[in-house]
């Protein structure tokens, strides 16, 4: 397949590298790495607004890299890194007028776009958006679409576009797939999404009802020591490389000074008795608290970021004034 | 003209906040800034505050990215680029081109290169040995081993609408970065290609090298002639360039350049074998057997604008003077009023004012006491560019190159 | 080896259109040019007060790529200064050049595009003008290369042009501008001149530089300048076409 708008590769195709620990995992690469935060406890955020100019609003967020990373860059041993953190950049066009051939809208309409980088994950993405990118779009749109007064712009349109640079694993990388498997890594990318598109909307000036953030929680299990698997525990703010198994995840959008929540999306089923489950706290309700409480770290960064793209605009247009 | 209604009513009688006015008439506003009235003792300044041959400050950030062999960000003033480099494995066997005559001919230029130097040790010879010998890099061109993708689908300005296919501009773009690539040779085939080592039965041979009878490119094999017959390329590194233009404020094409030129200097490609029981190629996750790209030179790009005073000059046929003649209003420039800027650089607002372009891209010959090598000289759109004003670019771009490579060595 | 041939008008459909061949690059080139012709769709891209020029390449062989919209920017960013898209009946409207190149070497991905731009130039000049799009002025275009050993070698064919060090298309206009330099593969300043000199006879002939006698005589010897090709062509159909005013006279 050929795009003759892009320069492609080598015709035959290429294969991803194999390194010789993944198939006799010996080296020093083969060791799991491990959560060091409390179970509460939530990464650090580097939220920035204001970033490119050319945009009505925008915003740059990165995840502090967790421990095994941060020790990788340090001393560099294997080309292979142990997890990745988040990073992405959030662009806000408009509100603008509608294309000509766009039907009347008495509200702003929003649309939302979330393309990976080719280089974001280990595997190699592809240039034009696949199912799981449209599908983050989707939850993007519904979380926002809850917290901006769309009344204020009727026949208007709303652009934002979202780039991640480098996203979230889905699990260990020296782990084969299992049963429990699923997009993991892009729960915490969605979550970044909210907050990032949360900051740039509030730089673009868009009225909102409040500043939604994003967060995660999720139940997992990891190796102990002692007797192989241990009882899963939820935690939130997960990376999922650090994990043996995540049984189930929830991700939400949530607006602190309401107490509303604009976007639910939760995966894996802890209910069932098969997954050996005898703590009776750990219920979804249970987990999307988790979630909350996310959201709410997440908030007080946003709050921040926020507060200093306010701070710029008036200094701006005092300095315009005078 | 409307324009020249707009200057005369412009003056501060009418509070009209320069941010407005540069919306409205945009040309006569940065003409304002450029040729101040002579009374005011002004100098002539662009209406982002530089001087004209005045570059944006440059800074680039390398190897922040975790899934990539080598990254950059580079910021040109608003303009941001993010270069990623991913390498990926290409199979001679999924080549369909080849044939019998590669692999049989394939190990000539490495026994060139070991007949040239056989007493320098590899890393030397990548040094400065084989510039002399030239390499063959039909290999890069042939199989496609370099593969840059320019995006400008990331909301990086407004106009450019996410989720399209490349537009004209990225595609341009794209292709500009590739035939640089390819001209400038300034990745080495050699550096790309994963070679296989027959298992010479000889004893000795087997305790030399002691990794299952592996060979790869990195392992000189000193001098023993008769095992250079049974070396053979298995496969190449394919180097998947990726530049997102994260936000754009004009002159993407340096931007992208310096990314790509110090995400290449940050590549660095794992050791990788043939495995013959798997017939695949390994590789070692070890970073200290992981090697950087030895690239030839620092080719290092820079853009330029003309400003015209006369925004319809190209219009009315009647007035466009003959070449000589421009040469000698050009000459009264020097005592008189200016009518044309280059401008180093443009910002997006001053893209839109001028149409003329000129890119240089030049490199600096280490070994020649730095002397000046264009790599690539463009120039398009206009009049006002000719010799002259070129040999005053390539200065300009020398200096330029400077800037570059101690921004480079920083990182 | 013959010099470059052209002709006017071979297609009747379209407002103006002219083939060209160099025998020497192996270029051949077929143009043609619609103007002015209303651009349904694009209001909002139009200028109000110019008019739109479009270029599209269709290469003969492979299919199209990013090269065609690199090489389409080239050739619109020089067209566009010397159509006057402001005279009347143009503004708003387009002028619309397709060309297609019908013989000759394919270009492969990323491989440069130099060997036909001059072609692909002097094709559309003579389009235009067979189409009668008011031009302020005229162009003509060459393309050199420069071996190792810094000899400076006219219009090579393809697989010369793989082997030299450096490529050079110019064109300069009619009135002796120098309207579009693309050069690559490395070289210095003092040899760009050098073949900045040599294009500049190949394309005016002696009479813009009295003092190079050497190279200029040779020039003229073998061939015609090329500015002279566009005229004669010109001259050629004019001939063609007002053959019974002038039999009548």
């Amino acid at each position: 397949m050929t795009d003759r708008r892009r320069i492609n590769g080598p015709p035959g195709g290429t294969r991803p590298p194999v390194f010789a620990s993944s198939i006799k995992p010996t080296t020093v690469a083969a060791e799991r790495p491990q959560r060091q935060r409390q179970p509460n406890e939530l990464r650090k955020i580097f939220l920035k607004t204001g970033l490119i100019p050319s945009a009505s609003g925008s915003s740059y967020l990165e995840f502090e890299p967790s421990a095994s990373l941060s020790a990788a860059r340090a001393s560099p041993q294997s080309v292979i890194p142990p997890s990745s953190s988040l990073k992405l950049a959030c662009t806000v066009h408009g509100p603008k007028p509608l294309a000509r051939s766009a039907t009347f809208s008495p509200n702003l309409v929003l649309t939302t776009h979330v393309k990976y980088a080719p280089f974001a994950a280990r595997q190699r993405k592809g240039h034009i958006r696949d199912a799981s990118e449209r599908d983050l779009g989707v939850h993007l749109e519904t979380a926002l679409r809850g917290a901006i007064v769309a009344e204020r712009w009727p026949k208007s349109g709303l652009d934002i576009t979202i780039t991640v640079l480098e996203a979230e694993d889905d699990r260990w990388w020296a782990d084969a797939p299992d049963s429990h498997d699923a997009a993991w890594g892009m729960m915490n990318v969605l979550a970044g999404c909210i907050t990032a598109a949360s900051a740039a909307i509030a730089d673009a000036r868009i009225d909102c009802l409040d500043l939604v953030a994003g967060g995660v929680a999720a139940v997992v299990a990891d190796e102990t020591a002692e007797r192989g698997v241990s009882a899963p525990r939820l935690m939130l703010d997960t990376d999922p490389a650090d994990h043996r198994s995540t049984l189930s995840a929830c991700v939400v959008a949530y607006m602190p000074a309401r107490d509303e929540i604009t976007e639910l999306w939760l995966k894996g089923d802890i209910s069932k008795a098969s997954v050996g489950i005898d703590d009776k706290n750990l219920t979804h309700e249970a987990l999307i608290d988790g979630a909350v409480d996310a959201a709410r770290g997440a908030h007080s960064v946003l709050a921040e970021a926020v507060r200093e793209s306010a701070e710029r605009f008036a200094g701006l247009s005092s300095g315009k004034s005078t | 003209m409307a324009s020249s209604a707009a200057v005369s009513t412009a003056p501060p009688a009418l509070s009209l906040p320069p941010s407005q006015f540069a919306r409205l008439q945009p040309h006569a506003y940065l003409l304002a800034h450029l040729s101040p009235p002579a009374s005011s003792q002004q100098p002539s300044i662009r209406a982002n505050g530089r001087a004209p041959s005045q570059f944006r400050v440059t800074s680039t950030n390398t190897g922040s990215l975790t899934h990539t062999n080598g990254s950059s960000v580079v910021r040109l003033g608003d303009t941001t680029a993010v270069c990623g480099i991913k390498a990926e494995i290409l199979h001679t066997e999924d080549i369909a081109s080849w044939s019998v005559s590669h692999s049989s001919s394939s190990s000539t230029p490495n026994k060139r290169r070991k007949l040239t130097n056989p007493t320098e040790k590899p890393g030397e010879d990548r040094q400065d040995g084989s510039d002399e010998v030239e390499d063959d890099d039909s290999y890069i061109e042939d199989f496609s081993l370099l593969v840059p993708n320019l995006s400008l689908s990331t909301g990086c300005a407004p106009g450019f609408i996410p989720g399209a296919p490349p537009s004209a501009l990225a595609q341009s773009l794209s292709h500009r970065v590739l035939s640089l690539l390819h001209s400038s040779r300034l990745v080495r085939s050699e550096d790309l290609e994963i070679w296989y080592q027959r298992p010479n039965l000889g004893p000795e041979e087997l305790e030399r090298h002691n990794e299952d009878e592996q060979m790869d490119v990195d392992v000189e094999q000193d001098g023993s002639g008769s095992v250079g017959e049974t070396r053979e390329i298995k496969a190449f590194w394919v180097l998947y360039i990726d530049i997102m233009i994260i936000s754009l404020a004009g002159n993407p094409f340096d931007a992208a350049w310096t990314a790509v030129l110090a995400a290449l200097r940050d590549t660095k490609l794992p050791r990788a074998w043939w495995h013959a029981d798997n017939e695949t190629v390994i590789c070692s996750d070890l970073v200290s057997e992981a090697r950087r790209l030895s690239l030839r030179g620092l080719p290092v790009a820079s853009s330029f604008r003309v400003f015209e005073a006369d925004a319809a000059s190209g219009w009315r046929a009647v007035i466009v003077p003959d070449a000589e003649e421009e040469r000698k209003i050009a000459e009264s420039d020097r005592k008189g009023i200016q009518r044309r800027w280059v401008l180093a650089d443009p910002d997006g607002y001053e893209e839109g004012l001028a149409q003329e372009r000129v890119c240089l891209v030049i490199d600096k010959d280490q070994r020649q006491n730095g002397k000046v090598v264009i790599v690539k000289m463009e120039k398009n759109g206009g009049f006002a560019v000719d010799r002259k004003e070129l040999k005053e670019l390539v200065a300009v771009s020398a200096q330029r190159w400077e800037e570059i490579n101690k921004i480079l060595g920083q990182c | 080896m013959g010099g470059p041939t052209a002709s006017l008008h071979p297609l009747s459909r379209a407002d103006g259109s002219a083939s060209y061949r160099c025998p020497a690059t192996g270029s051949n080139v077929l143009g043609s040019v619609n103007a002015p012709i209303e651009l349904p769709g694009r209001r909002d891209a139009l200028k109000p007060e110019d008019a739109t020029i479009e270029v599209f390449v269709k290469p003969g062989t492979a299919p199209g790529g990013v090269g065609e919209r690199h090489i389409e920017g080239i050739l619109r960013d020089a067209l566009s200064r010397i159509i006057l898209g402001r005279e009347k009946g143009y503004p708003r409207r387009g002028v619309v050049i397709t060309l297609a190149i019908v013989g000759g070497d394919s270009i492969g991905r990323g491989a440069s595009y130099l060997p036909i731009l001059p072609a692909l130039l002097h094709t559309s000049i003579l389009a235009l003008l067979s189409a009668s799009v008011p031009l302020s002025m005229s162009i003509s275009a060459t393309i050199l290369a420069v071996d190792s050993s810094g000899k400076i070698i006219r219009e090579p064919s393809s697989a010369d042009a793989a082997a030299t060090a450096s490529l050079h298309v110019l064109a300069f206009t009619s009135k002796g501008h120098l309207l579009l330099n693309e050069s690559e593969g490395a070289f210095n300043f003092d040899t760009w001149e050098r073949v900045y000199e040599r294009a500049l006879t190949i394309c005016h002939g002696t009479s813009a530089l009295g003092s190079d006698g050497d190279v200029a005589m040779t020039e003229t010897v073998d061939s015609q300048p090329l500015e002279g090709l566009v005229r004669d062509t010109v001259e050629d159909r004019i001939h063609v076409e007002y053959a019974w005013k002038i039999d009548a006279a």
